[in-house]
């Protein structure tokens, strides 16, 4: 057979733990998002009297960033258990769908191996899991789970951190690094364009949430704006 | 020491989470999906991406929307990391230029 030929064609035989490492390098362009966002959320935090073991607690549980600045703003001593759980359910519904989108993905790993890297889920790991998917046909677990454990590393220490910080941070806004998420996320939606057709959906779903946005307080508007792109991709889906 | 009820609205908020997180794929585990299903769940990641961030493009900021339009013609052209930059030194920039 052509041993040569297929050495020089084919990529280096990847380990896992060659694709943890390609994972946790990918997800290093991501921390320079996570990583002030983690610091204010932490900071915000010890507003709300917070300790940093309690952050830390939260964060490393929970490791859902947008249920975790909504339940700090909800924040009281005592915190209102019911609000608050309630209001995580609702900013992190999105994760139903998120979950669903893998299942193919996963279906085929032992139940605990894949119960187990759900955990780790966020908007970044999961989209970044199933880009490189698309690319190199196949999901590779052992990547998923280096950018996830990159990722969230990250955001336990820094938003401990940012308890313990938060007095001396100032405004961050004025620096630009809240635009990091959104270049994230257009990068990572140009890698799923497949025409105008098909990201009509999205149009659907951006205006929803903005309106969402503007109009009803609260972290509705994730929500909203996911099941109206969904709700038109449905009708125009081709029985 | 951590204060009961804070322990438990933590707890209760990563039960709730985690249960987000896995049921989607559980209940979907053992089945597959007729076409017209399938098409709508390809549609999910691009709809749940452009839903996050749809705040940026409400703001009404200028110096926000002038930097989301750009970082939008970067993102169609370059990879993540230069994007990220890029991103981030127009915003501010615009940001100093255009205060609210």
């Amino acid at each position: 057979m052509n041993t040569l030929e297929s050495v020089l064609n084919d990529p280096p035989a990847s380990t896992p733990h060659s694709e943890l490492r390609r994972g946790a390098l990918a997800a290093l362009p991501v921390l320079l998002g996570f990583i002030p966002l983690a610091l204010v959320l932490g900071a915000q935090a010890s507003q709300h009297q917070l300790k940093a073991g309690e952050v830390a607690l939260m964060t490393g549980l929970n490791f859902g960033g947008g249920s975790e600045f909504a339940a700090i703003e909800l924040w009281t001593s005592p915190p209102a258990l019911l609000v608050i759980v309630a209001m995580t359910l609702l900013v992190n519904s999105r994760h139903l769908l998120m979950g669903a989108t893998l299942a193919p993905h996963l279906r085929h790993l032992p139940l605990k191996k894949a119960l187990g890297a759900l955990f780790f889920m966020c908007d970044e790991s999961w989209a970044m899991g199933l880009a490189d998917a698309r690319q190199r046909g196949g999901f590779s677990l052992p990547y998923f789970m280096g950018v996830s454990l990159c990722l969230w590393t990250t955001w336990v220490s820094f938003s401990t951190l940012g308890v313990l910080l938060g007095p001396l941070l100032g405004d961050l806004h004025s620096y630009g690094l809240d635009m990091a998420f959104a270049a994230i996320f257009l990068v990572l939606l140009k890698g799923m364009w497949k025409g105008v057709h098909a990201a009509l959906p999205w149009l659907f779903s951006l205006i929803t949430a903005g309106l969402f946005f503007l109009m009803i307080p609260g972290g509705w508007y994730v929500l909203a704006g996911t099941l109206a792109g969904l709700l038109s991709a449905y009708l125009w889906a081709k029985p | 020491m951590i204060d009961m009820t804070t322990l438990v609205t933590i707890l209760g908020m990563a039960v709730v989470t985690y249960l987000t997180r896995a049921l989607g794929f559980v209940l979907l585990r053992k089945r597959t999906l007729g076409p017209q299903l399938s098409q709508v769940l390809n549609a999910a990641p691009g709809c749940v991406l452009i839903a996050v961030i749809a705040p940026k493009f409400v703001s009404g900021h200028p110096a926000d929307l002038i930097a989301l339009a750009l970082t939008g013609y970067a993102a169609s052209r370059y990879s993540i990391l230069p994007v990220v930059l890029f991103a981030i030194v127009v915003t501010a920039a615009l940001r100093a230029a255009l205060p609210t």
